[in-house]
């Protein structure tokens, strides 16, 4: 981006306060997107200031950047935007994060996907237990049906009838369930995005 | 006259149909964001806070309704000018149709 040149200092000031306040602001965005919307932004202010009638140049400048808006604020559903675009093709779960955290204030619907997600901690824990507890933690099965999915006491097992199925592929296997789910719940997300 | 009332109304309606109005000002034009910006304000005495049209372009754009394209100037700043694409015309003449049915009865009902 070419930076505009200003004859006075303190506007040359304000001016480099606004653009590193849109950088701040487009940071967690990819470079070209951060490229384009600076660009743009750059662009208005410049135009904005040759539109102006004479007068000071902290007073147009002052005006222009008014008139446009503070950038976090004026960003805001620009960014929510393109950082969901961003998530729903990555599958980055960083990406994805941040995407519902900005689009949580525009809709219901992303808390659900939220909740979603979170559902998948769940398989985490059961991982973690099972590496504390081997003997406590697996897939029961109860007369040849699924009956739980979690801990239970090995002493009262047999009294129960409960069989663990799943032996050594129980961390296998919750890894599997957890790269699936993911998978879909951000395919949901994406099919989602695009209605 | 409930003042609050009439004054949210009437930012939910120009939010609303912000989109509308740009497509219109594009239908054989094209023009860049602060030029953009001068013609909506001129043509319909909106007062829309500037910077929420970038967004609103960015929307245009993922839909397929408007392309954009970057101009050099001789200044060093290039200027990123908006277009219709055939859909946006398309979409625009729906829209137009919409708009005018739903003036209709508008008068009907408030007569």
């Amino acid at each position: 981006m070419k930076a505009i040149q200003f004859t006075n200092k303190t506007a040359q000031k304000i001016y480099a306060d606004y653009i590193s306040r849109i950088k701040r602001t487009t940071a967690t965005l990819n470079k070209t997107d951060r490229e384009e919307i600076l660009m743009e932004l750059n662009s208005h202010i410049y135009e904005g200031m040759m539109h102006k009638t004479p007068s000071s140049e902290i007073e147009s400048l002052v005006d222009v950047t008014e008139q446009l808006g503070a950038p976090e604020e004026i960003l805001k559903p620009l960014i929510a935007q393109k950082k969901l675009e961003q998530a729903t093709r990555s599958f980055n779960p960083k990406h994805i994060f941040k995407a519902l955290v900005l689009n949580i204030s525009s809709s219901v619907v992303y808390v659900f996907f939220a909740l979603l997600y979170l559902t998948l901690f769940g398989f985490v824990f059961a991982i973690i237990e099972k590496i504390k507890n081997p003997e406590y933690v697996g897939l029961f099965f109860k007369n040849g049906n699924f009956h739980l999915l979690g801990t239970r006491n090995p002493a009262n097992s047999e009294e129960l009838g409960l069989t663990e199925v799943l032996g050594n592929w129980f961390i296998p296997v919750m890894i599997l369930c957890i790269i699936v789910l993911y998978m879909v719940i951000t395919l949901l997300l994406r099919l989602k995005r695009k209605k | 006259m409930n003042v609050d009332f009439v004054h949210k109304w009437k930012s939910q309606v120009k939010k609303g149909t912000l989109a509308f109005i740009a497509l219109n000002v594009l239908k054989d034009h094209e023009y860049y964001g602060y030029e953009l910006i001068e013609q909506i304000k001129k043509n319909t005495q909106i007062e829309i806070a500037e910077g929420t049209l970038y967004p609103l372009m960015n929307r245009l754009k993922k839909e397929n309704l408007v392309t954009s394209k970057w101009v050099e100037q001789a200044s060093g700043i290039p200027r990123k000018y908006y277009v219709l694409t055939p859909t946006g015309e398309e979409t625009l003449l729906q829209m137009r149709t919409f708009w005018l049915d739903l003036e209709k009865s508008i008068k009907k009902i408030s007569k």
